[in-house]
């Protein structure tokens, strides 16, 4: 579905990312995991269109969508979440859902429903969404006020309203409790049910190990190992990226235990 | 009496201005261009009923339309840049409109003599008030026609989806566009509609005052423009107005007895309502009590925290 191929960015001598490839197979929940500055959050931006790569392409249902500006990677089917929660503050719970549904219609239908829809019809396409996020009895609440674990939800509602089949979420777990990170994971899987293509970056490796079909680590902007969640954990290469020297770090341990 | 019908005119044109700029500012740009686009409506307008001889009907939104239309060609190069870079792009436009109406002299031969833009002298003769005979009371109501229309017509637009393409689009641009939003339709769509606003506004201008001339269409007039709706605050369409009543009412008319004064209570002003305000006058509901209690309130908070442990 998506694919990746030699793709690199490179910021002055900083090689962010220096030439991975990898593929997102439709249907699927794929991790991409990796140390501190490894690139996970470059590739994502890649892939969304923030940034422009250096080289390599990066290709969606098979085409190269190198030139398209991220709103139309979007209306083509590609969502994110984003590492720190960009929500539209000053906006209800509502409004934030209906600004990111994607209008499919062309047309003078299109026209209407892309502009000039009223905020009673609106209140009406999120009603399904509010519900996916749990939050209906806030609808009109603005979305700055939100407790932390309720914005992340309404985030990742966001992205699931474009109606996008491949969702990036960029660290959805990043200052979760494990509380939250169980909702989480159950709401991925739920994602994932209703047809959904899911790439997740995430540091948080218990949820990583459970709930992704297959696994792609980054070190120092390549890629060092991909596959099943366990086969990645025995790999030596990925041992030595997360440990180093220092046996003791607890993040790998924590990997190794889950 | 008559000073009051003028004021009131006065206020309602402001208020057109004003919210020509709430609609740029509500995508987060700020424009010195409102300025330039109240001039081009002033002159456009004035030359039609003046020079060709238009019912001011036909005048009004050809003008409006006009100056839109330069909005948006303006907008596709000048919204590429944000922030301080369009503060100065912007007012590089204001100024160029404000020199080619200096610089421009095309005058023709009407019954009344000859009419027409004369270059750093003005345009005057816009008499198309007072040749339909019509008082300043008539005068005033329709300008606030135009206002109530306007504010209705904007009210709408709020509160479909295009108000909140534009709000989301000034909240976050990034998420914006990674949540599928056009950022250059949704930009350049609130430019073109804020410029016909202004375009409107500057024709009910120049028809009021009869006259007008390049210096009435400074940079200090696209200051007014943006600080309306920044005082008034953006969430709604009433602050503007409020705003617009209080710094054309209260502040310049009301303060003219403190002389040259005025303008140092003028700045002081503002930055109190920043400090008290920062979101607008009409942002939340003003509680007046917390602000004065604060101390209280916290040494309240900090009581009942001990409380718990």
């Amino acid at each position: 579905m998506l694919k990746l191929e030699n793709l690199a960015r490179h910021f002055g001598g900083i090689k962010a990312v220096d030439g991975i490839d990898f593929e997102v197979k439709r249907g699927e929940i794929l991790g991409l995991i990796g140390p501190n500055g490894s690139g996970k959050s470059t590739t994502v931006n890649l892939v969304a269109g923030l940034y422009k790569p250096s080289a390599g392409r990066v290709i969606y249902e098979g085409h190269d969508i190198q030139d398209l500006p991220p709103h139309e990677r979007a209306n083509l089917g590609i969502a994110r979440t984003f590492q720190n929660i960009r929500l539209f503050g000053q906006l209800s719970i509502w409004q934030n859902l209906w600004a990111a549904r994607v209008v499919r219609e062309s047309g003078w239908a299109g026209l209407k429903a892309r502009w000039f829809a009223t905020a009673a019809q609106g209140k009406l396409e999120t009603e399904a969404y509010l519900e996916f996020c749990g939050l209906q009895h806030k609808r009109d609440h603005l979305a700055a006020n939100l407790a932390f674990g309720e914005q992340r939800r309404l985030e990742l509602a966001r992205a699931a309203i474009s109606g996008a089949p491949l969702l990036l979420l960029d660290e959805p777990a990043a200052g979760m409790n494990s509380e939250e990170i169980d909702d989480l994971d159950q709401r991925i899987r739920k994602l994932r049910d209703q047809g959904k293509t899911i790439l997740l970056i995430e540091h948080h490796m218990e949820l990583v190990m459970g709930v992704c079909d297959r696994v792609v680590v980054l070190n120092f902007g390549r890629k060092i190992a991909e596959g099943k969640p366990a086969e990645v954990q025995q790999d030596g290469q990925v041992q030595a990226a997360y440990l180093g020297s220092d046996s003791d770090d607890a993040f790998m341990q924590a990997a190794l235990q889950a | 009496m008559d000073f009051y019908i003028g004021l009131l005119q006065v206020i309602g044109v402001h208020t057109l201005l004003g919210l020509s700029a709430w609609c740029v500012l509500h995508t987060g740009q700020v424009s010195l261009a409102q300025g330039g686009f109240f001039a081009i409506g002033a002159y456009v307008a004035g030359m039609l009923t003046a020079m060709v001889g238009w019912p001011l009907a036909w005048a009004l939104p050809t003008a409006a339309l006009f100056a839109g239309c330069i909005a948006i060609a303006i907008g596709f190069p000048a919204l590429r840049v944000k922030g301080l870079m369009l503060v100065v792009a912007t007012t590089a436009f204001a100024e160029i409109v404000r020199l080619v109406f200096f610089n421009l002299k095309w005058q023709v031969q009407t019954p009344n003599g000859m009419v027409g833009p004369d270059g750093g002298l003005g345009f005057g003769g816009i008499r198309y008030f007072p040749a339909n005979a019509l008082s300043g009371l008539e005068i005033l109501s329709l300008i606030w026609s135009v206002v109530a229309a306007v504010m209705l017509f904007l009210w709408l637009l709020d509160r479909s989806r295009i108000g909140t393409l534009w709000r989301a689009v000034g909240e976050d641009e990034v998420a914006a566009q990674s949540a599928g939003i056009n950022l250059t339709a949704a930009k350049v769509s609130a430019f073109g509609i804020g410029g016909a606003i202004a375009g409107l506004a500057g024709g009910i201008f120049s028809h009021n005052t009869t006259h007008i001339e390049h210096g009435n269409f400074t940079i200090l007039l696209a200051t007014f423009a943006i600080a309306y709706p920044i005082i008034g605050g953006l969430k709604s369409l009433l602050g503007t107005l409020v705003a617009v009543v209080f710094i054309q009412g209260v502040l310049i008319e009301g303060l003219r007895f403190l002389g040259d004064w005025r303008s140092l209570l003028f700045g002081a002003m503002i930055l109190a309502v920043m400090l008290i305000r920062p979101s607008g006058v009409i942002s939340a509901p003003l509680n007046l009590s917390l602000f004065i209690f604060k101390k209280n309130a916290t040494k309240l908070g900090s009581s009942k925290g001990a409380s718990h442990a």
